[in-house]
C-alpha cells in the first residue's frame, strides 16, 4: 500500500501543508480535509510543500482545483514549493504553471504571500 | 394443545368444586349438626374435598401471578382484611341474628353452610398464595418440607374434631398445633425472593408485611375468641375452623419474617437493584453486538445505557473513524457542549495515555455545562482506540471504584459492538462500490471503439486494458470524409462511474465537433467550453486531438494538458508536446491562449504513437514507476517490427514490470505507420 502523510503548520500568517508519498484518488479526501478545515478556519494563504512527495495522480491535482476559487476570493492562493522534476512534470504537463505559481524554496512563497499583504 | 389440555384441567377442578360444594350443601340440610363419629367423619371428609378442590382451582390463578409477588401478597392482605372486618363486625353486632336462630333451623342450616362457603374461599385463596411465594425462586425442590407442613395442618385440623368426640385427648391436637407451628416458622424462612426486588418494591413491602402481620396476628386473636361466628364455623367444620386458626397464625409468623428479613435487605437494596441493573444492560448490549445495522443508533443505545449503567447525568460517544475523533452520540446534553467538552478534556489530558476508565474532576466554571467529575473510558479493540465513552455527573458523588468497573466493561462491550457495525457499513459500502465499478466498466466497453478503422495509407493499432477501478480513459477515431481522419485520446480526472459518464459525455462532445470544426486547436477550445457545464470543479480531462490529412499524411495536432504524443522516424523518438492545458482548468481566455497546435508531415514508416499515463505510471512492487526510459527503449526496439507487434511488446513489458502491483490506472495505446508505399507501390 503506498504511503501518504499530510501535515499543517504555519509560518508567519501563511499555511504550509507538507505532502509526503504517494496521493491518489485513494489518499486525496485526506488533503481535501485540511483544505475544508482551513477554509473553515478562515486561512487563506496556503504554501504546499511538495519536496516529500513521489507521485500525484489527477484525483490528486483536482483537489488543488477544487480548493483554489474559495482561497482566491478571499485574497488568499495556493502556492506550490519545493517539487522534484517528476512532480513538476505532472504539473507541466497539465499546464498548472499556468494557473498556478511554483517556487523552488518555502521561503520564497511566504515572503511573496507576505509582499502582497504588505503593499 | 397444552393449553387446551390445561383449560380442560382447569375445567373440571371448577366442576368437582361445584359439585361438592352441592353435595356439602345438602348434606349440611339433611344432617345440620353432627357431633357422633360417622356424620361426623362424612361431614368432614366432604369439606376437606370441597376444599382441596377449590384450592386446586384458586392455585390456577394465584400461579399466574407468582412474578408480581406483590399483587399477590396485597390480594391474601384484603382477603383477610375482610375475614377480620367479618370478625369483627360478628362480635360486635351480629351475634344476636345468629344466637336467635337454633341449630335445628332451616334458615340456619343455609345462612351457616353460605357463611361457611365465604371463609372457605377466602381461605383457599389466600393458603394458594401462600404457597406460591413458598415456591417462588426456590433453587432446590422444598416440596418435602412444604408437604410435611400441610400434613400437619391437616393433622391438626382433623384432631379438632376430638372436642366432640372424645374431649379428654385434646392434647392430641395440641402436640400436632405444636409441630405445625415449628414447621411454619421453619417454612417461612424460605423467602428468596425479596432479594429480587427493587428498592422501591421492598420499602413497599416493608409496610404491607407489618400491617399484615398484625392484622393476621388480630385475626389470630379474634378466630379463638368464643364468639358466635367461630361457633358457626366451629359446628360447620371443627377441622375448617381449626385451618382457619392455623392458616392465621402462619400469616402471622410469615408476615413478621418477611418483615424482618426485608428489613435487613434494605441496607443492601440499592447497590442490589444497580447490579440488577448493570447485568440487565450488558444483556442488552451483548444483544445488540449482533443486531444492529446502523452505527447511529447502535451510538444512541449506548449513551443511553451509560446513563443507566453508572447513574450518570450524561453520556456523550466519541468515535475515531480513520484517526479522526468527531461526537457519535450524546444523551442528556447538547451536540455543542459535548463537543466542547471533549476539547476541553482532550486539552487538559493526553487522551492516548487513557488506557482504561479515567475519571477526572472539573472546575465548573470552566465548562458550558455544570459538570462536578466525569468518567472517560477508552473504547478498545485489539488494543487499538477507536473512540471514548464518557459519563458526566453533575452531583458532587465521584464516580467510585464499581462505577469505573461497570463502565470500563460497557466500554469493552460497547467498543465491539461499534466495530462490528463499522465493518458491516463497510462492507456494504464495498459491494455497493463494485456494482458501480461493474456498471462503470460496462459504459467504457461502449465508449471504446470496437475495431479500428481500415485505411490504405494508415496502419493502426489500438490498445486498452481498463484497470480494476475505471480510469476513465477514451479514445476515438472519425472518419470525417475528404481523405481526413481524426482522432482523440483522453484521460478523465478520478476514477470509478464518475469518471465513466464524463468520458461519455467527452466521447458525444468530440464526435459532435469533429464533424464540425477542422482545427484541433478549435476543437479542444470548443470541447472546453461545452465541458464546462458538466465537469465539477475538481474533475478535468486531458486530451490530444489530431486531424491527419491522409494525402499529404500531414497530421495538426493540439494538445490539453495530456501526456504528449510520441513522433518515432529512425529510430529516434521525438515528443509532440504542444503547450496546451487540461480541459476543465480554466474557463476563460487563458485556456484558449494556452493551447498551441502543432504539424506533423509523416514520412514513409514514421509512427505517430498516443498512449495515456497508465503506461509510464505503471508501478512495480517497490512502487518504482515504469517511467518514460524504458518505454522508449521498447520502442526502439521494436521499432523495425510490425505495430501491432510494438503494442504487444509494450505491453508484456509493462505487465512484467508491474507484476505484484495491481494495475491501478487505465492502460491506452494508439499506434499509427504512415506507409504510403503499400498502396500506390511508389517504388
Amino acid at each position: 500500500m503506498a504511503e501518504f502523510n499530510v501535515a499543517t503548520r504555519e509560518d508567519s500568517l501563511v499555511n504550509v501543508i507538507d505532502l509526503k508519498g504517494y496521493l491518489d484518488a485513494h489518499t486525496a479526501p485526506e488533503l481535501e480535509n485540511v483544505f475544508t478545515r482551513l477554509i473553515d478556519e478562515k486561512k487563506y494563504k496556503v504554501v504546499v510543500n511538495l519536496e516529500q512527495l513521489n507521485y500525484i495522480s489527477s484525483a490528486g491535482l483536482g483537489v488543488f482545483m477544487a480548493y483554489i476559487e474559495p482561497m482566491r476570493n478571499n485574497e488568499g492562493d495556493i502556492k506550490f514549493t519545493n517539487l522534484s522534476p517528476k512532480v513538476y512534470n505532472i504539473f507541466d504537463l497539465l499546464g498548472f504553471p499556468l494557473l498556478y505559481e511554483f517556487y523552488k524554496d518555502e521561503k520564497e512563497a511566504i515572503l511573496k504571500f507576505n509582499q502582497k499583504s504588505a503593499d | 394443545m397444552k393449553s387446551n389440555f390445561l383449560q380442560f384441567s382447569r375445567k373440571r377442578k371448577l366442576e368437582k368444586a361445584i359439585t361438592l360444594s352441592v353435595i356439602l350443601f345438602l348434606y349440611k340440610l339433611i344432617s345440620p349438626y353432627n357431633t357422633t363419629l360417622i356424620p361426623l367423619l362424612i361431614n368432614e371428609v366432604i369439606v376437606i374435598s370441597t376444599f382441596y378442590f377449590i384450592t386446586l382451582y384458586t392455585l390456577e390463578f394465584v400461579g399466574n401471578k407468582k412474578y408480581s409477588p406483590l399483587s399477590l401478597i396485597l390480594n391474601a392482605g384484603i382477603l383477610n382484611a375482610i375475614i377480620f372486618f367479618v370478625l369483627a363486625v360478628i362480635t360486635l353486632g351480629l351475634n344476636a341474628i345468629f344466637e336467635g336462630l337454633t341449630a335445628e333451623n332451616f334458615m340456619y342450616s343455609i345462612a351457616s353452610t353460605f357463611y361457611a362457603y365465604i371463609f372457605m374461599a377466602a381461605l383457599a385463596y389466600i393458603f394458594s398464595v401462600f404457597r406460591t411465594l413458598f415456591f417462588l425462586r426456590q433453587k432446590r425442590n422444598p416440596r418435602f418440607y412444604f408437604n410435611t407442613m400441610i400434613f400437619f395442618f391437616l393433622l391438626t385440623s382433623v384432631s379438632n374434631n376430638f372436642i366432640f368426640l372424645y374431649p379428654d385427648v385434646d392434647y392430641i391436637k395440641s402436640a400436632f398445633l405444636v409441630v405445625t407451628i415449628l414447621l411454619i416458622a421453619v417454612n417461612s424462612i424460605r423467602v428468596p425472593w425479596i432479594a429480587f426486588l427493587i428498592k422501591k418494591e421492598k420499602i413497599y413491602l416493608l409496610i404491607i408485611s407489618i400491617v399484615l402481620s398484625v392484622l393476621f396476628a388480630v385475626n389470630i386473636g379474634l378466630s379463638s375468641s368464643a364468639n358466635a361466628s367461630n361457633k358457626v364455623l366451629l359446628m360447620f367444620s371443627p377441622s375448617l375452623y381449626q385451618f382457619l386458626n392455623l392458616l392465621m397464625i402462619y400469616g402471622a409468623i410469615f408476615f413478621g419474617i418477611i418483615f424482618f428479613t426485608t428489613l435487613f435487605h434494605l441496607p443492601t437494596a440499592e447497590a442490589f437493584d444497580r447490579k440488577a441493573q448493570e447485568a440487565s444492560s450488558l444483556i442488552d448490549l451483548s444483544k445488540l453486538l449482533t443486531q444492529v445495522f446502523d452505527f447511529k443508533e447502535l451510538a444512541g443505545t449506548i449513551t443511553e445505557m451509560t446513563t443507566q449503567v453508572c447513574n450518570s447525568d450524561s453520556a456523550w460517544l466519541i468515535s475515531g473513524k480513520n484517526g479522526a475523533m468527531s461526537l457519535a452520540a450524546v444523551k442528556n446534553i447538547g451536540y455543542l457542549e459535548a463537543d466542547k467538552m471533549f476539547s476541553l478534556i482532550s486539552s487538559k489530558e493526553n487522551l492516548n495515555s487513557i488506557v482504561s476508565v479515567k475519571t477526572l474532576t472539573l472546575d465548573s466554571f470552566l465548562q458550558p455545562a455544570n459538570f462536578h467529575s466525569l468518567a472517560v473510558a477508552p473504547l478498545k479493540v485489539h488494543d487499538k482506540i477507536n473512540g471514548y465513552l464518557i459519563a458526566a455527573r453533575k452531583s458532587e458523588d465521584v464516580f467510585d471504584d464499581d462505577d469505573q468497573k461497570a463502565i470500563g466493561a460497557f466500554a469493552d462491550y460497547a467498543a465491539i459492538a461499534i466495530e462490528n457495525a463499522q465493518l458491516l457499513e463497510e462492507s456494504i459500502e464495498k459491494e455497493r462500490l463494485e456494482k458501480e465499478l461493474d456498471v462503470a466498466r460496462e459504459i467504457q466497453y461502449k465508449i471504446i471503439p470496437e475495431k479500428t478503422p481500415q485505411i490504405k495509407e494508415l496502419e493502426i493499432s489500438s490498445v486498452f486494458i481498463p484497470a480494476f477501478e475505471v480510469g476513465g480513459d477514451y479514445y476515438d477515431f472519425f472518419e470525417l470524409g475528404n481523405e481526413r481522419l481524426g482522432f482523440v485520446i483522453a484521460d478523465v480526472s478520478g476514477k470509478g462511474i464518475s469518471a465513466a459518464f464524463i468520458m461519455a459525455e467527452t466521447k458525444g462532445i468530440f464526435e459532435s465537433i469533429s464533424r464540425l470544426i477542422d482545427s484541433p486547436k478549435e476543437v479542444l477550445t470548443k470541447a472546453n467550453e461545452v465541458l464546462r457545464s458538466s465537469l465539477n470543479r475538481k474533475s478535468f480531462v486531458t486530451a490530444i486531438y489530431g486531424l491527419m490529412d491522409l494525402r499529404s499524411g500531414t497530421v495538426y495536432l493540439s494538445r490539453a494538458g495530456h501526456t504528449p504524443a510520441l513522433h518515432i522516424r529512425d529510430n529516434k523518438v521525438e515528443q509532440i508536446r504542444p503547450d496546451g492545458m487540461g480541459l476543465g482548468l480554466d474557463f476563460t481566455e487563458n485556456f484558449n491562449c494556452s493551447l498551441q497546435e502543432t504539424e506533423i508531415k509523416l514520412k514513409e514508416n514514421d509512427i505517430l504513437l498516443l498512449f495515456t499515463d497508465g503506461i509510464t505510471e505503471a508501478k512495480n512492487s517497490d512502487l518504482e514507476d515504469f517511467g518514460f526510459e524504458r518505454f522508449e527503449k521498447i520502442i526502439i526496439e521494436f521499432t523495425g517490427k510490425s505495430i501491432d507487434d510494438l503494442s504487444n511488446s509494450i505491453m508484456k513489458q509493462v505487465t512484467i514490470f508491474s507484476q505484484g502491483n495491481p494495475q491501478h490506472d487505465d492502460i491506452t495505446l494508439v499506434i499509427f505507420k504512415w506507409c504510403k508505399k503499400n498502396n500506390i507501390g511508389e517504388f
